[in-house]
């Protein structure tokens, strides 16, 4: 494992000798609610993303909803404007487009939509559909557009006849089809498939998913794929980027990912998959707690609030698990409570001296810390916290926590280490030589 | 469908009849509109030769084919159709063009039933399930027929009028009419107005003519007379015109406004949205009555009052009062189509944002609009009459049925109570009717809608001032 600080694209040279870089993303942001000044904190639904796509390949991409996957593949076709950063697609970059330009170059990207039933417009035949974007670019002539989408209507597995129809009477994978088919009319370069066939029945699935890759090798197309089914991902894509609150977390080519994975959110993730072998023994790595808000992210690593492998500081290395999870529980639950607006009620009623659905620091303390023996460190930590909050400075509480039991990730910001000889990059502060690795930490626990 | 052109020739044919049989009103009233704008634009009316030649070709349906005017010798009925009674003679007219509507109905499905068979390469579309189950909605087809049988009234209000607006309300005094005096024996000669002066309804029993009734000269008055004299139901049929006019063209204004503005609103949303809300909820604020009635008495001497006897006023003033109530009953579903994603396909494959809003937000707004706006128009009808109640509407001598109404008030105790009850009950089935119609819409449109919030578009139609 190299220590190396680099993106994961400069590192993935690797893979293929004919690698040409199609689309190429750098330090992409995406922030809601920054540009009115009405709103408080942004969400940062994708915030500093940097990842190449090779020509001709398939990018999985992975995460919990939330995560800011389908944000980030909506920034990638400018169905949003990105706050920050680059996209490159071909040499240019897409970020400055605007006007005949921009519907110019929205010819080479194009996207597949999740829901079937939404993404088709059902006052309309399928042929006009299909034909709608031809129309819109002015593709040829009217005859040629016709006999375009009868050619693209056999292409996807419908049939010609099929023209006159209508959305309605088609079944959710016949639809899914129809979408297809309009994605390809204006023959793009690149598709982002937004969870292609996360809205289909499962015997139908596997078609859409073989229709994609047969029409990817016909074709010469670049995918991106957005699913949050690993086996769809899985079947589907060379490489894949593992996405959470916003960032990259792992990125790297598919079977070695899925083998192997590096990172410690990877590791959680994977280990929800359920095995079909019943006596095979694997340990299912339950995350404490819901991803933070993406309006306010965690300092540091994102995953620094669930990470099961999270680093300890030097002096409390030797402290029980036990213990030290109630520690991270009582820093959860400080976090959340900032989290929580106040209602003019509770504040009424902390402002009458009375009792506040919030205020019951101790009863919250001696939950968390119940069964377990806090050693006298800890216990002044603790002690130092609970007279904090009941001061009515939570926020003073939450930063002494972190000062006095925070590790690295509460406060750095990890860089990508190359984890493998393939280029695999993973976003995590164990993959330095000062501390063990992640997996072998992961297991021990 | 240049390939197979029968069916289509067919039904056109069948329209060339239909039309041809009314071929001097069609087209006379076609060229008067035009020339009257060309009087407007140009100054000069070039076409007011070819208005007087197309009034002088044939019409089939017209009072010349059924005369229902004539005298009664003692013996036997003097210039009426056939000899007949004038009331017979004129219901057998009301039939007529009864049934010449209903052809006209009957023709346009036929038309469209061959334009599904023989035309359309689709043999399904979503509005062919809207129509079957508008067909099915009897309390919709209620409130069409009423509304079929009004539009009849206001179009036809010169064929279907037992005597003239001319002769009748407009210029009394200019008209002759001839009568039989049973003092003398022989037919004698007055003036129309000098007539209406014995005709008039003004609550004894004894200077009455109700409804159904004949007067002193031998005139039916199937709607009875007003305290002047004059034909009530003429009043009426001529009536219907400009409240319908008045009613159809503030909608269709406000409607138009309202859809743009939901599209907009729902496709950028944001700043413009609140801009919007921020308008229509101060033009709501204000109170409809008092803004009408300021407006009305603003404007009286300014020349737009005098554009279709104020008819023009009021449907600016209308339609910049309702867009807002219609804006708002449409905001929603128009949101709701705006998060479709096929809008997110559309501006992905570059589709440009007015093209969107038309081709795949409208169609599904386009419904929603008919059903508010039928509702709304029932109280525009109100609000009209409401303020020709008041003295405030439509200037005087033109028709209007809330003027009716005023005039009868003072004898709705008395035996001239039909001055009032008529109109006013014919104003509540037609505003009745044009809610039938709109439930009927929605119920067409939005099936979930049936079962759900029967309230929501009845509080929304209910209005007026």
């Amino acid at each position: 494992m190299s220590k190396m600080n680099t993106t994961p694209e400069q590192e993935h040279q690797a893979t293929t000798a004919d690698d040409e870089v199609l689309v190429s993303v750098r330090n992409l942001r995406k922030h809601y609610g920054a540009d009115s000044f009405l709103s408080d904190d942004p969400v940062k639904a994708v915030d500093g993303v940097s990842f190449d796509i090779h020509r001709g390949e398939t990018l999985g991409l992975v995460g919990e909803s939330g995560c800011g996957k389908t944000t980030l593949g909506r920034t990638l076709i400018r169905l949003e404007t990105p706050t920050s950063g680059e996209i490159r697609f071909d040499d240019t970059d897409i970020t400055t487009l605007s006007g005949s330009d921009l519907k110019q170059w929205r010819r080479n990207a194009q996207m597949v939509f999740q829901d079937p039933d939404s993404s088709l417009n059902e006052r309309m035949t399928v042929g006009e559909l299909i034909r709608d974007p031809l129309d819109v670019h002015d593709w040829k002539t009217k005859s040629e557009r016709d006999e375009r989408v009868r050619e693209l209507l056999e292409k996807v597995g419908l049939s010609e006849n099929h023209y006159f129809r209508y959305p309605h009477q088609f079944s959710g994978g016949q639809r899914q089809r129809i979408g297809i088919a309009r994605a390809l009319a204006l023959e793009p370069e690149f598709l982002v498939l937004d969870e292609p066939v996360s809205a289909l029945d499962v015997s139908v699935q596997a078609k859409i998913l073989n229709l994609l890759r047969d029409l990817q090798s016909d074709l010469d197309l670049t995918y991106l794929l957005i699913a949050h089914d690993l086996s769809v991902v899985r079947h589907l894509a060379d490489r894949v980027a593992v996405m959470y609150l916003g960032h990259i977390m792992e990125l790297g080519e598919t079977e070695r990912l899925f083998e192997n994975p590096a990172n410690p959110y990877t590791q959680s993730l994977l280990s929800a998959i359920p095995e079909a072998d019943p006596y095979a023994e694997s340990e299912r790595i339950t995350l404490r707690g819901a991803p933070p808000s993406p309006r306010n992210p965690p300092e540091g690593c994102p995953f620094s609030t669930r990470c099961p492998t999270k680093i300890r500081p030097e002096k409390y290395r030797s402290v029980d698990d036990d213990v030290w999870r109630a520690m991270e529980e009582l820093r959860g639950i400080l976090r959340e409570r900032a989290r929580t607006d106040r209602s003019i009620a509770m504040i009424a009623r902390e402002l009458l001296g009375l009792e506040t659905r919030l205020s019951d620091i101790d009863e919250i303390v001696e939950e968390v810390f119940g069964g377990v023996d806090l050693p006298p460190e800890l216990s002044t930590h603790v002690d130092r916290v609970v007279h904090e909050v009941t001061d009515g400075n939570p926020e003073a509480a939450q930063s002494y926590l972190k000062r006095e039991i925070g590790g690295p990730c509460d406060t750095d910001t990890p860089e990508y280490y190359t984890v493998d000889d393939d280029g695999r990059s993973s976003y995590c502060h164990r993959h330095t030589a000062e501390y063990d690795p992640p997996s072998p930490t992961l297991r021990s626990e | 469908m240049r390939d197979y052109p029968a069916p289509f020739a067919r039904w056109l044919a069948g329209v060339s009849l239909l039309l041809l049989v009314e071929l001097g009103a069609v087209l006379s009233f076609v060229l008067g509109v035009a020339n009257d704008l060309l009087r407007l634009t140009l100054g000069t009316a070039p076409l007011s030769g070819a208005v007087s030649t197309s009034q002088s070709l044939p019409t089939l349906i017209s009072r010349d084919l059924v005369p229902n005017r004539g005298y009664y010798t003692g013996e036997e009925w003097a210039g009426t159709f056939l000899g007949l009674e004038p009331k017979y003679a004129w219901l057998i007219r009301v039939a007529l063009v009864v049934v010449y509507g209903a052809v006209w109905c009957g023709w346009l499905w036929f038309g469209y039933i061959t334009f599904r068979r023989h035309y359309r390469v689709a043999d399904w579309t979503p509005t062919d399930d809207i129509i079957d189950r508008l067909r099915s909605h009897q309390w919709g087809k209620f409130g069409m027929v009423i509304v079929a049988l009004f539009l009849l009234l206001a179009l036809f209000a010169p064929v279907v009028s037992p005597t003239t607006m001319e002769q009748n309300i407009q210029d009394p005094y200019s008209n002759q009419i001839q009568y039989f005096s049973e003092e003398t024996g022989e037919v004698q000669t007055t003036t129309a107005g000098a007539a209406n002066r014995q005709s008039t309804s003004v609550g004894s029993v004894a200077r009455n003519v109700g409804p159904w009734e004949y007067d002193n000269f031998n005139r039916f008055h199937p709607f009875g007379t007003l305290p002047s004299g004059k034909d009530l139901f003429t009043f009426l049929a001529y009536g219907a015109r400009i409240s319908l006019f008045i009613g159809v063209s503030s909608m269709l204004g406000a409607g138009a406004l309202a859809m743009s503005f939901a599209m907009i609103s729902s496709f950028y949303k944001g700043a413009v949205d609140l801009a919007l809300v921020v308008t229509s909820d101060s033009i709501q604020a204000l109170p409809v009555l008092m803004i009408l009635i300021l407006a009305a008495v603003v404007f009286s001497n300014t020349w737009i009052a005098t554009v279709y006897n104020g008819a023009l006023l009021f449907i600016a003033l209308f339609t910049l009062i309702y867009w807002p109530y219609l804006w708002r009953a449409i905001r929603g579903p128009s949101f709701q189509v705006a998060e479709e994603e096929w809008i997110d396909a559309a501006k992905n494959y570059g589709q440009h944002p007015a093209q969107i809003m038309r081709k795949h937000m409208a169609p599904y707004i386009v419904g929603y609009m008919l059903i508010y706006a039928s509702l709304t128009l029932g109280g525009v009808i109100i609000s009209v009459a409401g303020l020709s109640f008041l003295g405030l509407g439509i200037t005087p001598p033109t028709p209007e049925w809330g003027r009716a109404i005023s005039v009868g008030q003072p004898y709705v105790a008395s035996a001239s109570w039909h001055i009032s009850l008529i109109p006013g009950f014919l104003i509540t089935l037609v505003v009745t009717a044009f809610n039938a119609m709109g439930d009927g819409i929605r119920d067409a449109v939005d099936p979930q809608s049936a079962e759900g919030d029967e309230a929501t578009a009845a509080a929304a139609g209910g209005g007026g001032a």
